[in-house]
């Protein structure tokens, strides 16, 4: 069990409680403190109550979130007021080192994607050396009459279905890049794995074998010709 | 694999329903390069002059280019040509979108179209097959609903549409053909030819590989181009307006077409503009295939009379033809104006002049109230225009006056209103007034498909660069669009750069507008994409021979120096002195076009290509033929 430090990290609206920068509560065991003379908002309290039990916690689940979660916002949308959640080792006092980063992902905006294809071309380009779409790894479906563009692609789920659905265990993570990996001799083409994509994400290849983005290794070639950051890599949420 | 090019052909005879496969001999693609190059040399070899263009004798060529299909950006297009049943002359007229790369990954460099359809059919090509269906349910449908219902029908949403509207099934002479639902190919009525062949679309799925011979030069020289464009002075502005730009940059310079080139100033210019389009209606930005200038744009109207129209585009041609030219000042009119010649499957431009030249008679007191069946067609009343749009697509009541063109309708009227119709050659000319811009006048004069500014693109006499105007085109005065020495080596360049874009089928946008390549650069990139060897040369003499070969089709066809012209307004009539740096320009024509023959060496007095310069070409079979005939 971890203590825990809730620090008013930065102010991005108004807040007129007010509440500051650099103002805190402390959660030991079962008990709340709020430091003499300070106060605390209401309504940011019952926002971050349910969490905090859960972040108290050691947690050893590889992908769980809440290891990776820290910071979470007052609930009134002009306030913006960013709370970060530090967990204290009850026997130094010290905060602990942030254990994980959140790994980044592909995220997409379709409101932002311009319905080009490119993705699709660059992706099939550097795989397979032909421009044909059939073979990329990214597909962007197209309404043209409602002027949608939505591009389909992996977004590297911490709890990835995909893997999970395999029957034959053809699906693995690279750790280091964080993307799903298909090992072709062992894909047997029954498209579980995109049947249990929450995103649409997985095609298949004239040959049956599962067609799911290798993020480059790295150098992610449909990231860095999409337009209009339709497509972006990091960490931050993305509009979906 | 194939490597640039697809090294096939498909020709289609409609009336033996026939479907075969021809292979295309290598120098034949060097010789001609891709797309227009290759549809210009057959439609030369195989449509003789002696031929009505709504017969079954005439043939549609669909041609792509080398780079469609594959990573360059914006080597979307493919061109439709054929004899033209609006001019009589060349009919070719291109689109962007995404047909051309479906044609490539379906297998073809070009696709031939012969004969007649015994009923109405669509055309269905997958991946090297095809086969000729019924069309009879689509009959008289609009553009935006055949193509829906056809998508609907195949169950694919990855097939590429090109369809025709109900103007080009009720014999309208300016119907286009229109992709993805407003991309046209509409000028020189393309659409008519595939009406006259009882053909109502071309529905094509593509899922052959394409390939680069040597992958990693491809991709490197493609990222190198890439970075290019993105650092441009022009990628912001053409990333959020397109070409709808020109409204409010044309209006400064005093030279957007108004109220049917009374003038060059149009007062409410800021009311039509692309920055008020973007502003108050624009969703999003929209691209071609593989193209990182997403220069199209999504565009809704969410309140009032018109709540609901939604629709890529338009582009300026369309924004001005139906605010500027017919002085139309609520922008959602015009939008309005060009969704029903989207739908309907019209040439915008030539809509827009047909229009706005009936408005001028009627205004002059030429034409009266009861001859255009009782409308009042003022300038600027936009119930009129939607009337005549009806009408024209209609062919119905003075409708059907206008339906073959401005040059015809004037005919029909009489009265001496030829010399108002705005046209070259029977094509009517696009919404920026030549008087501000001379070079363009020019390219406007001979191009040839008739009237037309985006078989040159002289771009460069916007430059303002005395220097580089001497030391590219012998005179400083090139590089400034109010002045006309140089100008016919400013336009036969620009025509050359046209060809190679128009051929590669990659964006005038890049190729011609931003200099993105040059002929080294693209003998370069075809090196690297296909099995043969290219040099800049080569290149820049096929598009020379291109274009001599495009000359000498409309020179059998009857085209002589006569024919080279302008409408008398643009020669005459100054512009007024509200067109600022503009006032009181007219087109020098006659010494431009002196310059410009000589600069092609063709002769001067009849603008025929002289035998030096066809032999010089290679082009004998195009000597043989023209003395034949005794035109040289």
């Amino acid at each position: 069990m971890y203590d825990l430090k809730i620090v008013v990290e930065k102010i991005e609206g108004f807040c007129d409680l007010p509440m500051e920068v650099g103002d805190y509560f402390t959660v030991s065991g079962g008990k709340i403190e709020i430091p003499e003379g300070k106060h605390m908002c209401l309504w940011a309290m019952q926002s971050l109550m349910p969490v905090l039990p859960a972040k108290q916690r050691e947690i050893n689940e590889e992908n769980d979130w809440i290891p990776h979660t820290k910071r979470f916002i007052c609930p009134d949308p002009n306030g913006g007021v960013v709370f970060r959640i530090d967990r204290i080792d009850p026997k130094t006092g010290k905060s602990v080192k942030e254990e994980v980063e959140i790994p980044p992902r592909i995220q997409v905006n379709a409101e932002a994607c311009t319905g080009c294809r490119a993705c699709e071309t660059v992706c099939a380009f550097v795989h397979k050396q032909t421009f044909n779409a059939e073979k990329s790894r990214i597909k962007v479906e197209k309404n043209e009459i409602k002027g949608e563009d939505t591009p389909f692609v992996c977004r590297q789920c911490g709890d990835a279905p995909c893997i999970k659905a395999c029957p034959v265990n053809a699906l693995s993570r690279d750790f280091e890049t964080n993307a799903i990996l298909v090992d072709k001799d062992k894909c047997i083409g029954c498209y579980k794995c995109a049947k249990a994509c929450p995103f649409d994400a997985i095609s298949f290849s004239e040959n049956d074998v599962a067609l799911i983005c290798d993020l480059c290794e790295g150098d992610i070639e449909c990231v860095k010709r999409c337009p209009t950051d339709a497509l972006k890599f990091d960490n931050k949420g993305g509009k979906e | 694999m194939n490597y640039g090019y697809c090294n096939q052909a498909l020709r289609i005879n409609l009336s033996k329903n026939s479907i075969e496969k021809e292979a295309l001999d290598p120098q034949f693609l060097k010789d001609y390069l891709g797309g227009r190059g290759l549809n210009v040399s057959r439609l030369y070899e195989e449509v003789p002059p002696e031929i009505d263009p709504l017969s079954e004798e005439n043939k549609m060529f669909i041609g792509v280019g080398p780079l469609t299909g594959t990573l360059f950006p914006g080597a979307a297009r493919v061109n439709f040509t054929a004899k033209s049943p609006q001019t009589n002359i060349l009919g070719d007229s291109n689109t962007g979108g995404f047909l051309g790369s479906e044609i490539k990954f379906a297998g073809f460099d070009q696709i031939i179209l012969e004969g007649k359809a015994d009923q109405l059919s669509y055309i269905y090509i997958k991946d090297n097959q095809a086969e000729i269906r019924s069309a009879e349910h689509l009959s008289q449908l609009d553009t935006f609903e055949t193509q829906r219902k056809l998508k609907e029908e195949i169950d694919d949403s990855r097939v590429q549409i090109a369809a025709i509207g109900p103007a080009a099934e009720n014999g309208v002479k300016f119907s286009g053909i229109f992709c993805n639902m407003v991309r046209a190919a509409a000028r020189t009525g393309m659409g008519l030819v595939l009406a006259s062949k009882n053909i109502k679309a071309i529905v094509v799925r593509g899922t052959t590989d394409l390939g680069a011979k040597e992958p990693d030069k491809f991709k490197k020289m493609i990222d190198k181009m890439d970075k290019e464009i993105k650092n441009h002075s022009e990628y912001e502005t053409r990333t959020r307006l397109g070409t709808t730009q020109l409204v409010s940059s044309l209006n400064e310079l005093g030279c957007l077409a108004t109220r049917h080139f009374q003038t060059g100033y149009f007062a409410e210019a800021d009311q039509v503009s692309g920055e008020y389009l973007e502003e108050n209606y624009k969703q999003k930005e929209k691209g071609c295939f593989a193209c990182t200038i997403p220069c199209s744009r999504f565009f809704e109207i969410k309140e009032g009379k018109y709540k609901g129209l939604k629709s890529e585009g338009p582009e300026f041609e369309g924004l001005a033809g139906f605010s500027s030219r017919v002085g139309v000042t609520d922008i959602e009119d015009a939008l309005h104006g060009v969704d029903l010649c989207n739908r309907y499957g019209l040439d915008v431009i030539t809509t827009s002049e047909c229009i706005s030249f009936t408005m001028e008679l009627y205004e002059k007191g030429i034409l009266s109230s009861e001859e255009v069946d009782g409308l009042k067609p003022n300038f600027g009343n936009s119930e009129a225009v939607f009337e005549l749009i009806e009408k024209i697509k209609n062919r119905e009541g003075f409708g059907d006056v206008l339906a073959d063109g401005v040059l015809t309708a004037a005919e029909k009227i009489g009265r001496d209103t030829k010399k108002l119709a705005m046209h070259v050659k029977g094509l009517e000319i696009f919404q920026a007034d030549p008087r501000g811009i001379k070079g363009y006048g020019l390219g406007v004069a001979v191009a040839t498909r008739g009237g037309d500014h985006l078989r040159s693109e002289p771009w460069f006499e916007f430059s303002e660069d005395a220097e580089a105007g001497k030391r590219r085109f012998g005179h400083p005065e090139s590089a400034f669009r109010l002045e006309y020495k140089g100008k016919g080596r400013v336009v036969k360049f620009y025509e050359e750069r046209c060809v190679l874009a128009d051929c590669l089928e990659a964006c005038k946008n890049t190729v011609v507008n931003m200099e993105i390549i040059s002929f080294q650069e693209a003998a370069e990139l075809l090196n690297a994409l296909t099995e043969y060897d290219f040099t800049a040369e080569e290149i820049q003499k096929s598009a020379e021979r291109i274009m001599n070969v495009e000359r000498a089709y409309i020179v059998r066809e009857g085209i002589r120096r006569e024919d080279d012209s302008l409408p008398e307004r643009f020669l005459k009539e100054p512009l007024p002195d509200e067109c600022g740096e503009s006032a009181g320009s007219v087109v020098e024509l006659e010494p431009m076009l002196d310059e410009y023959y000589k600069a092609r060496n063709w002769e001067v007095a009849t603008g025929i290509p002289t035998e030096e310069k066809l032999r010089e070409l290679g082009l004998e079979k195009i000597i043989v033929d023209l003395k034949e005939r005794n035109i040289i």
